[in-house]
């Protein structure tokens, strides 16, 4: 049998089971602002996924998710705000406010919404094609490459807090009204925008699920292992590694998207370090090496958090930053590899079964 | 722009540098011997100001007496953090990095759940609050002394990591850990006497910024990234994070004459991140240190 | 006859110390080359070279005339040259098995793996190499767990999926015991059928057993080139080499 943790179909089943659950929700959920709680989980699922994806496959620690995030939300943000606008009325207020007398050339693709939500994906993506890219063929890596992450984060939050008349600095984008896509209004508490959510982080867990099973996902993990001896395998370690980062950065600006599409605002504490940090640490409570372990851990973490409310909440980040110490101390690979042993001493009592029909994977995607 | 406003922005850069390079210092230290990189060296310095403010709000210490005591009371802090947590770490340099990220949680959350969210101030001697004219600058006489307190440690640490049988030894684990071990050098103990040490310097620095600026739990996380950033493109060193830190924040200073504060931090992280991509090792590549 | 690999005058200092000086050789194509030499001679440097792990500071390498010199290493190992390093490096974290089919690299391309799950002849060659590599019973197990000797297996059979025409062995019998090593004897001469090998090896029995050609350096030079026989004749290589090893 082998150990059931490690088994595709197995695996396959409870990603399936796990989604169809989430189906299940807005059908039971009638308080409407729940609702759309429950959906801006969902983008932090999608955050995790990215974190897992990148880090946990890739074995590149991104501590400036949040750059794609942010790109991608601001995208959104300035799309959002455009709609809002009319011939009459072309400049947002802030503007206004700053003295600007006429919409920047920055903002101007945005009066179109398709052109606004292409660009929304497809800027975050890019920049981190061409980060990564030219960082990767450094080969700056490891913990560098963290830090790396971490300054172009903080050089992003400058320039946005910078910018006052073209992003709105601190107070950032509030755009008045609902996103309306092809004529219908995305009301942020209707199950409609849950469903745009779910079906974005079903897809996306879909599309990362079958890349970590793919010969790419399996010389990024042997990347992840020794990439110095990849390279002599005739793979482009570069290569690979800006791949990974750019689906993960891809997964976050839609996540950025779908959040701006919910809450309509964005800021640029939406950029801080601390939260893209704790998109890490959603991983690696939930367990980095498990696409579904790592959605869970920022469902579990971001729960308990509202569950608990903002009179708790020093309380709340105090045992969450003790939890995170322990969990890296003594259970790398997060509260997923619980699981794995779990399933791995029920394996154990049955040593005679016959062989996994899969070959069996010792340190597979899962 | 005409010459006297740049030597302006240049004297304002000198302090500008002393306060990277001290919020840098305790860092270089670690990083440079254990190769740990401490994501809460931010709350170190934390600590810093509020022991300070403690100090002086229950025992009515005098300031310049503070920056001693805050310097033991956080080493023994970061003492307890080696002892307790990164020891278990040093080859896990991601895991230690993470788990130091938790740590910092943990002292910002805790201090925030004592002394709560509202800003303390630390009272300092009223000459300390003048300005004095140098050239045509205006600058306060605090500006200076942390400028002085800065150059005295460097001028401190340069004494004990070049002139004495301690330095010596930390330079020996540096270099080859196995080999010093071999010499009878007891690097476990070296890596923790560093590690207490590099904290201590982010007490001192506390002690200061709580003056500069207001004295908050979440103070730490501004100064945690720009330190990295210098002790990464110093190269680990001593002298690395102190050229670093000086042409940062002549930079800074400059940049900022021209356009703003904070277009100018922008700019800053932008030249960091191009000059690591050519020059990952830093201006002075050490051996070992290195991951 | 060319060479399938020739290396002219290469050079490689680190800070002033020349660890290769002014160094040329060849290798025929379907021959087994030995490299020897006292430590520190440089061999290992040699193969760092002509892989691309470190950049040579004159001097060319030719790689089936193509000039490979400070390519980086996997455009190198893409144009057909293989190798096995001196402490055996597999990747430990993932199975027998994993390693062998990441060692299966006739695609390349991030993209066009991106969502590719069948590799056209993976199954055949695995098998092939696994049994050759006596390694079938283990395909299931962690890479991290093998003994020294499998893990030298391991990664023979590695450089083997990677179906290269030249094959670098960098001390492939360390470790070994005499059986193993017999065996290795027998797989490296039925390799000359289909491939070129350079093996850089101390233990002169087997060199003497597999070496077409045997090349000697010394202090990062070219000392003698021949024949097995013609090498253990010369007085230099009896001094500089073999006089040390039969005095160890």
């Amino acid at each position: 049998m082998g150990n059931l943790y490690h088994n595709k179909i197995a695996q396959w089943i409870v990603y399936v089971v796990f989604f169809a659950a989430l189906t299940i929700i807005p059908m039971t959920v009638s308080d409407s602002f729940l609702l759309n709680q429950l959906a801006t989980y969902g983008v932090y699922g999608m955050l995790a996924l990215s974190i897992s994806l990148c880090w946990g496959f890739g074995g590149i620690l991104n501590l400036g998710q949040g750059i794609a995030f942010g790109l991608g939300a601001y995208g959104m943000a300035m799309t959002m705000q455009m709609q809002s606008q009319s011939e009459s009325n072309p400049i947002p207020p802030f503007m206004l406010n700053n003295s600007l007398d006429h919409l920047p050339l920055l903002w101007q693709p945005f009066q179109s919404t398709a052109v606004g939500l292409v660009l929304a994906v497809a800027v975050p993506t890019l920049f981190c094609a061409a980060f990564g890219g030219i960082m990767f063929r450094a080969r700056v890596s490891g913990p560098f490459f963290a830090i790396m992450t971490l300054a172009m984060l903080s050089a992003f939050y400058t320039i946005i807090l910078d910018r006052q008349a073209y992003t709105g600095g601190v107070n950032g984008l509030t755009p008045p009204s609902s996103f309306v896509f092809a004529g219908v209004e995305v009301d942020p508490y209707s199950p409609t925008a849950y469903w745009v959510v779910l079906c974005l982080l079903a897809g996306a867990t879909f599309v990362a699920k079958l890349i970590t099973q793919s010969s790419f996902g399996l010389v990024t993990q042997a990347i992840r292992d020794d990439s110095e001896r990849v390279r002599f395998l005739g793979y482009s370690v570069a290569g690979y590694e800006t791949v990974i980062y750019t689906v993960s950065g891809l997964i976050a600006a839609l996540a950025g998207c779908c959040w701006v599409m919910l809450v309509q605002y964005v800021s640029p504490a939406q950029l801080d370090v601390g939260f893209s940090l704790s998109m890490v640490i959603w991983a690696a409570i939930g367990g980095r090496h498990s696409l579904l372990g790592s959605i869970l851990g920022a469902f579990i973490i971001q729960g308990a958090q509202s569950y608990l409310g903002d009179a708790f909440l020093a309380t709340w980040l105090l045992i969450l930053g003790g939890f995170f110490i322990v969990v890296v101390r003594f259970l790398p690979n997060g509260l997923a590899s619980l699981v794995e042993s779990g399933l791995g001493l029920f394996d154990r009592q049955r040593p005679t079964s016959s062989p996994a029909p899969d070959g069996g994977r010792p340190m597979p995607a899962e | 722009m005409d010459l006297g406003s740049l030597i302006n922005a240049l004297i304002l850069g000198v302090s500008i540098a002393s306060i990277w390079l001290i919020a840098a210092l305790g860092l270089t230290i670690i990083y440079g011997t254990a190769g740990v990189i401490n994501m809460a060296h931010g709350e170190l310095i934390m600590l810093g100001a509020y022991s300070s403010y403690m100090l002086q709000f229950y025992l009515g210490l005098p300031y310049l007496l503070c920056l001693p005591v805050s310097f033991v009371i956080v080493a023994l802090v970061g003492l307890a953090l080696e002892r307790g947590l990164i020891r278990y770490l040093y080859n896990r340099p991601l895991d230690t990095l993470l788990a130091t990220y938790g740590v910092s949680l943990v002292l910002m959350q805790g201090v925030r759940l004592i002394f709560g969210s509202d800003p303390k101030y630390l009272a300092v001697p009223e000459i300390f609050q003048s300005n004095v004219m140098i050239g045509s600058v205006s600058l306060s006489v605090f500006r200076i002394v942390v400028l002085l307190v800065t150059a005295l440690l460097v001028l401190a640490l340069w004494l004990l990591f070049y002139k004495t049988r301690f330095g010596v030894q930390v330079r020996a684990v540096m270099q080859d850990k196995e080999m010093a071990a071999s010499f009878g050098i007891n690097s476990s103990r070296i890596y923790m006497l560093t590690f207490a040490l590099g904290a201590g310097l982010a007490g001192v620095a506390g002690a200061l910024f709580g003056v500069l600026a207001i004295v908050l739990p979440t103070m730490g996380a501004s100064y945690v990234v720009q330190a990295f950033l210098m002790v990464v493109v110093g190269g680990g060193s001593l002298a690395g994070s102190v050229v670093a830190s000086g042409v940062t924040g002549e930079l800074q200073s400059v940049f900022a004459f021209f356009t703003n504060d904070t277009f100018a931090r922008f700019i800053i992280f932008v030249l960091i991140v191009a000059f690591l991509r050519f020059r990952p090792q830093g201006l002075f590549a050490q051996a070992g240190a290195r991951r | 006859m060319t060479g399938l690999l020739e290396i002219r005058n290469l050079s490689k200092s680190f800070d002033t110390t020349k660890v290769i000086n002014d160094f040329s050789m060849e290798v025929v194509e379907g021959t087994i080359c030995c490299l020897v030499g006292p430590n520190g001679a440089g061999k290992t440097t040699t193969m760092d070279l002509i892989t691309g792990r470190i950049k040579p500071t004159s001097g060319q390498i030719l790689f089936a005339t193509d000039d490979i010199t400070a390519r980086h290493e996997h455009l190198i190992a893409r144009a057909g040259i293989g190798r096995k390093f001196q402490v055996p490096a597999v990747l430990r974290d993932m199975s027998v098995r994993q390693n062998l089919e990441v060692a299966y690299s006739r695609q390349t391309n991030p993209f066009r793996n991106l969502f590719k799950f069948r590799k056209e002849g993976l199954k055949e060659k695995l098998d092939e190499v696994a049994t050759l590599a006596g390694l079938t019973d283990r395909l299931k197990e962690r890479a991290g767990i093998l003994s020294h000797g499998e893990t030298q297996w391991l990664e023979i059979g590695m450089v083997l999926m990677q179906e290269p025409r030249l094959l670098l062995m960098d001390e492939p019998i360390a470790g070994m015991t005499e059986s193993e090593i017999e065996k290795t004897t027998q797989i490296f001469k039925d390799l000359r059928q289909s491939a070129t090998l350079l093996v850089v090896e101390h233990d002169m029995g087997f060199v003497r057993n597999i070496a077409d050609v045997v090349v000697v350096m010394h202090m990062g030079s070219l000392l003698a080139q021949g024949s097995i026989q013609e090498i253990e004749a010369d007085r230099r290589v009896r001094d500089v080499y073999l006089g040390e090893q039969e005095a160890a």
